[in-house]
């Protein structure tokens, strides 16, 4: 039997190789498990990451899970077995009706869809362009006619006959579930909500139920491309993936587990696992460490911050803006645009797992695009790649410990590192391999740093105005350098930095995202009758949202007093191709004076996003698009507050030196025990702070200073 | 730095468009290999049945040979072109679509070109009867060279091999004209 905890709230994030947990106790303190992601069957990956978490606290989960999940209020997924359906393309049988002329839609795709997800070289050369083989094969797929006008008219009417033969026809092949997807159907659902009556019926009389997919329930939203992308991911992938987690709720529930298990939705929301519109889970585990910054960014006053995640893969950067965080409204998804609201992230690939090698033609190092993973992983795994990483060239320079990777589960081997670096790239380039393992640490960092600065510089704000947090695997490691000579307020991480994604998604709301689209204009000189007119027009929206979102909050549990609503319009100015997400100041707009007070706040959002002298009311204002937040609070990891103790660290937290290879010479350096660091300890550099899932970087010049909350700011000697 | 090579099996399915499409991919987007250039002659080679060396691929069909001291056009059935520096679309059986009918015969609207403006050709071999190349342009536009190469800095400078003789770069297209088609 172990300490005696109350487990309060668990976090996982299973990312593309590592599932990480995170279990937070009463008192505040987590623990963090780490174990291999099993995309088969995710219930494995998450079992064994609890059971390596809970061995922290001296627990044997899998003796004594029924002991603590009675008494757990939450429990929070974000997986990525619905993208994994998509990659290895075994969803469901899905058929399709459409606006008779549209049935190639998925064929055609959008011009973007032929160089997606590539790296900057590909992009630029058409050579390597491909079309992508639709999730939906073109005898699946059947056109009605039928016509929806912009304005939402019904101008050709819907020819039921053809939707009797198209259903009828889809049923013959044996389709597992009919999408629906007519034009302008978010302005006037009439067309498809006809057809679905009618493919009911046939159903009945043939004894053939399959489920309906509806774009104007699911996706109702414009933008047709994206949103048959998204309607088709639903019925797809999304399906095949809630299975998974029922599988991983059955689990729990066996071991007394009172709740409905949750997922994190990639726009920052929390959702129950019967959430209709499942596909916004699809992308959520890089969100959460947004999430978590925002927490974090709330709770301990910092505004402004800049969240910095650094994995084997890639850089993610994300900013909180006074405390809230931008949403994306497409975003590209195995090699797909799809229509899911997403919090804003910059991403450049720069990851601890990437390839290095060098460019026979001009001798140049190159980094990436590609990256090991997990499997076969670097050189240092022995899992059969011979090609350097990264990664390797932080293993070679003596920053991280090969006794203690990922607390010392995960044996590397140095010599295997040392030697593919030598022969691969060091001796062709006739240099010294540390010196070049050096080299490509000082390249990733100038190119994390560049990237910082472009992020920060385009938008026109100042690193001063923003603290930064460093988190993922190698955040840590790379955190100094990535932040070198930029003026921040602050730079820090935390211990428990390589599962702050699933620590984000344990402190996340339970929220529920909306939209709809809608036709707003109010042009230059507007009088009172158009703007209360508009204004009307804005709040039928959202009333008919917060029934939509009352009644789908209510089957998942909640009570309708429990819900908050924030009302939200996407505003821009006319003919301008990007708008702007408003928060109302107003739950309704009654009056004109209403109206106006929501365009004061979209002036105002806009100049901080832009600048002021980028505001253009001359022009008069459009709403294409409105929207809803639904939240239910839920029970957050409480951060605890720690006493301040003395500048040195205890005897016990120190772990001894290592020679490091740092500014072209071996140096001594301090090791220590990031976990058992005191709040008020000092680390000066050259020093490492180990934790088992992460290696904290010191160069000489810089010290750690661990506050009451246990943050570890970096700051200048 | 690895010499990046792949083996003569490799690049024939490249050639003959049988590679996945994930392996061809990373062919087009790693580094050149090295040797690329004269395992895909050889393969070429390997499919002809004359026996003059190929010195550079120009289409599907029509290659560059070595024919004694002249660099000559041959199709991969045999039949010769002439001169590498003379166009050889002059020697080619050519089949010309200028009304609207001959048009839509192949090309269905919209995908057809104007045939008020412009017409065309289709380049047949006179020894195969196989179609080496199809061009549009307006009435009456000479025919395009489409491709001259200099060989001998591609082989002194590239491949650091120069050949045997040298001849001077220069377009002889019309000079050929002139001789046999004056009159």
């Amino acid at each position: 039997m172990g300490d005696q905890r109350d487990i309060v709230l668990i976090g996982s994030d299973a990312g593309g190789t590592m599932t990480d947990m995170l279990v937070v106790d009463k008192a505040g303190e987590f623990i963090v498990g780490k174990a291999s992601t099993t995309p088969r069957d995710q219930s494995i990956g998450f079992a064994n990451s609890m059971i390596d978490a809970a061995e922290y606290w001296g627990m044997d989960w899998q003796k004594e899970a029924k002991n603590y999940l009675p008494g757990i209020a939450g429990i929070i997924y974000s997986g990525t077995s619905m993208l994994n359906t998509l990659l290895t393309r075994t969803g469901k049988k899905i058929g399709i009706i459409l606006t008779k002329g549209f049935e190639d839609s998925l064929i055609h795709e959008r011009g973007i869809g032929v160089h997606a997800s590539y790296g900057y070289q590909d992009k630029i050369h058409p050579v390597s362009h491909i079309h992508n083989e639709p999730f939906v094969p073109k005898k699946l797929i059947r056109g009605v006619t039928e016509r929806i006008s912009m304005f939402g008219e019904a101008v050709v009417p819907l020819y039921q006959g053809e939707v009797r033969e198209a259903v009828a026809d889809l049923l013959d092949r044996g389709v597992e579930g009919i999408a629906v997807l007519f034009l302008w159907s978010y302005l006037n659902p009439q067309h498809e909500m006809m057809a679905a009556a009618i493919a009911r019926e046939i159903m009945k009389e043939r004894s053939q139920e399959v489920p309906l997919y509806l774009s104007c329930e699911i996706v109702p939203i414009t933008r047709e491309n994206s949103r048959l992308n998204a309607l088709v991911l639903q019925a797809y992938g999304a399906e095949p993936a809630r299975e998974q987690l029922f599988g991983i709720e059955r689990m729990l529930h066996q071991d007394g587990y009172k709740h409905p298990l949750q997922v994190a939705l990639a726009d920052g929301g929390i959702a129950n696992i019967r959430y209709p519109a499942l596909f916004k889970a699809c992308f959520s585990g890089p969100v959460g460490g947004i999430l978590g910054a925002k927490y974090l960014s709330q709770e301990m006053d910092m505004p402004n911050l800049l969240c910095t995640d650094m994995g084997g893969t890639s850089f993610d950067l994300g900013l909180i803006m006074g405390g809230e965080c931008s949403i994306l409204r497409e975003i590209e998804l195995a090699r797909t645009v799809l229509n899911i609201p997403t919090l804003v992230m910059d991403s450049i690939g720069a990851g601890c797992g990437m390839y290095l090698s060098i460019d026979p033609e001009s001798k140049r190092v190159d980094i990436g695009p590609d990256s090991a993973g997990a499997d076969p992983g670097p050189v240092c795994y022995m899992m059969g790649n011979e090609t350097p990483t990264v990664m390797d060239c932080v293993l070679i320079l003596g920053i991280l410990n090969p006794d203690y990777y990922l607390g010392g589960k995960v044996e590397v081997d140095w010599d295997a590192a040392y030697k593919a670096i030598k022969e691969k790239c060091a001796d062709p380039l006739g240099i010294d391999p540390y010196d070049f393992a050096e080299g490509v640490l000082d390249l990733i960092n100038v190119r994390m740093r560049e990237h910082i600065g472009t992020v920060l510089s385009v938008r026109g704000y100042s690193p001063a105005d923003y603290y930064v947090i460093g988190y993922g695997g190698a955040g840590p490691t790379f955190l100094a350098g990535y932040t070198a000579g930029l003026p921040f307020k602050g730079v820090f991480t935390v211990p428990w930095a390589a599962a702050f994604s699933a620590f984000g998604c344990a402190a996340a709301d339970y929220l529920h995202r909306y939209q709809k689209s809608t036709l707003v204009a109010l042009p230059p000189g507007s009088d009172d009758g158009m703007k209360q007119f508009m204004a009307m027009t804005v709040s039928a929206s959202w009333a008919e949202l917060e029934e939509i979102a009352a009644r789908e909050m209510e089957e998942e549990g909640f009570k309708r007093e429990e819900i908050s609503f924030k009302q939200v319009a996407y505003v821009r100015y006319s003919q301008q191709l990007e708008d702007v997400e408003v928060i109302s100041p107003l739950p309704r707009l009654v009056t004109a004076q209403d109206m106006d007070k929501l365009i004061e706040a979209f002036e105002e959002t806009y100049s901080r996003k832009y600048v002021h002298a980028a505001m253009f009311p001359e022009v008069g204002y459009q709403i294409f698009e409105i929207g809803l937040l639904a939240t239910v609070s839920r029970p957050k990891p409480l951060l605890r507050k720690y006493p301040l103790e003395g500048k040195t660290p205890p005897g016990e937290a120190e772990k001894g030196t290592r020679q490091v290879y740092f500014g072209g010479e071996w140096r001594k350096a301090n090791l220590y025990e990031m976990d058992l660091l005191r709040s008020g300890n000092e680390v000066e550099g050259l020093a490492v702070i180990e934790a088992p899932s992460t290696t904290m970087f010191v160069p000489l010049g810089k010290k750690v200073i661990v506050d009451e909350y246990k943050r570890c700011w970096l700051k200048e000697v | 730095m690895s010499k990046i090579s792949y083996s003569k099996e490799v690049i024939r399915d490249l050639i003959e468009g049988k590679l996945p499409w994930s392996q061809t991919k990373s062919i087009i987007s790693g580094y050149k290999d090295e040797d690329r250039f004269d395992k895909y002659v050889e393969v070429l080679q390997e499919k002809v049945a004359w026996q003059e060396k190929i010195l550079l691929p120009l289409t599907h069909e029509l290659y560059i040979v070595q024919k004694g001291s002249d660099r000559i056009v041959k199709c991969s059935c045999g039949q010769e072109f002439g001169d590498y520096r003379v166009n050889w679309k002059l020697n080619a059986l050519i089949h010309v679509r200028e009304s609207e009918e001959e048009v839509k015969e192949l090309y269905p609207y919209p995908s057809a070109p104007d045939a008020e403006f412009c017409e065309i050709r289709e380049f047949y071999c006179p020894g195969c009867g196989t179609q080496l190349w199809v061009e549009t342009v307006p009435f009456g536009y000479p025919l395009v060279f489409d491709f001259l190469p200099d060989l001998d800095t591609f082989y002194a400078e590239w491949l650091k091999r120069p050949l045997p003789s040298q001849k001077e770069f220069t377009d002889l297209t019309c000079d050929f004209i002139a001789q046999n088609w004056a009159e």
